[in-house]
């Protein structure tokens, strides 16, 4: 059965359309203009079994770290540019700078550095799922282990 | 194809008075200014005049009432819900509907890719792959353990404080580290 032809061409333009219109979200997500850069820094111990309710979100990613008491210290968003560079005090006198280098296959590639008092402690480079994190712990705080949640999200 | 050949596959339909009123003033208009057409009509016309007197006749011989009763039979007769979903089935999947389900289909995986966009951490059913790719990495002498943890997807970059001169109680906090 043939379809009449202004119903073919319907179908057509509505397929072309949808297709347009995808290939229009495709490239709005590959060119977003900044970064939602989160810093959540939180103190591991092992002097009591406390687990701080506003971490509970993170639960299952911070057990792996096997300590036993989590409490959330400071929680720092910063919209960042691409290519630009934000600080974000840390508890300790540290200084967490951050650079969100770029934005491929939904993943941000962020450049990190970590500082006590000028004094680099350090740098890495590590691309993230977009609002996804990833954990950089271990720098000494308050009798535990400082570890700080660093997330991104390209709108 | 030739204007000929197009209108001529056409005459029969035009006959049976299915074509569109301009469909039907179109192959009009050049089967009157065309005689090889022309002749084309007259003879489907001849064919559909001898098939209509004899069809007639044998009509008048025929037995109807069997017939009539076995469709009024099968018209009251309740269908098993099997043979309905496939009659519908086979209603809705030929065309033109197959058509529309071209756009629908695209919408359907377009909506299904970027639902993750909508719902974080959604993705085909499955958990997202939240590991992080560790590209760099430099700890200005300290020793660094990178940890991929499988259950929560998470990528852990974990600094010991072991270097020279660092704060002993500090380092006594960090030297068990976490147990991995």
């Amino acid at each position: 059965m043939k379809l009449p032809k202004m119903r073919r061409s319907l179908v057509l333009l509505s397929s072309l359309l949808l297709v347009s219109f995808a290939g229009w979200c495709g490239a709005a997500e590959k060119s977003p203009q900044s970064v939602q850069v989160t810093i959540r820094s939180i103190l591991a111990a092992n002097k009591s079994d406390e687990f701080d309710p506003k971490l509970k979100g993170m639960e299952q990613q911070l057990k792996s770290l096997k300590y036993r008491s989590y409490r959330s210290l400071k929680d720092e968003s910063k919209t960042v540019p691409w290519q630009g560079t934000q600080s974000f005090e840390i508890p300790g006198g540290r200084t967490l700078t951050v650079s969100p280098q770029e934005f491929q296959d939904n993943r941000i590639a962020l450049k990190v550095r970590l500082t006590e008092h000028d004094k680099p402690i350090v740098d890495t480079t590590v691309k993230i799922a977009n609002k996804g994190n990833f954990i950089l712990g271990g720098p000494p705080h308050e009798g535990g282990a400082l570890v700080l949640s660093i997330s991104a999200t390209a709108p | 194809m030739t204007n000929c050949e197009i209108i001529r596959e056409s005459i029969g339909s035009w006959l049976d008075g299915e074509l569109s009123p301009g469909e039907s003033d179109s192959v009009r208009a050049h089967v009157a200014g065309c005689g090889a057409c022309d002749e084309v009509r007259r003879q489907l016309e001849k064919l559909q005049m001898v098939l209509k007197d004899e069809l007639a006749g044998e009509a008048a011989r025929i037995e109807f009432m069997p017939f009539w009763r076995e469709v009024q039979q099968r018209i009251n007769q309740k269908r098993p819900w099997h043979q309905e979903l496939r009659d519908w089935c086979r209603d809705f999947f030929t065309a033109p509907r197959i058509a529309w389900s071209v756009p629908a289909v695209i919408a359907l995986v377009l909506a299904l890719f970027s639902l993750d966009s909508y719902v974080p951490g959604w993705r085909f059913g499955g958990a997202r792959n939240n590991f992080a790719a560790v590209d760099s990495i430099d700890a200005y002498g300290r020793s660094v353990a990178l940890l991929r943890e499988n259950e929560s997807k998470t990528t852990v970059i974990w600094l010991y404080q072991d270097q020279e001169g660092e704060n002993e109680a500090a380092e006594d906090a960090t030297k068990s580290g976490p147990a991995f």
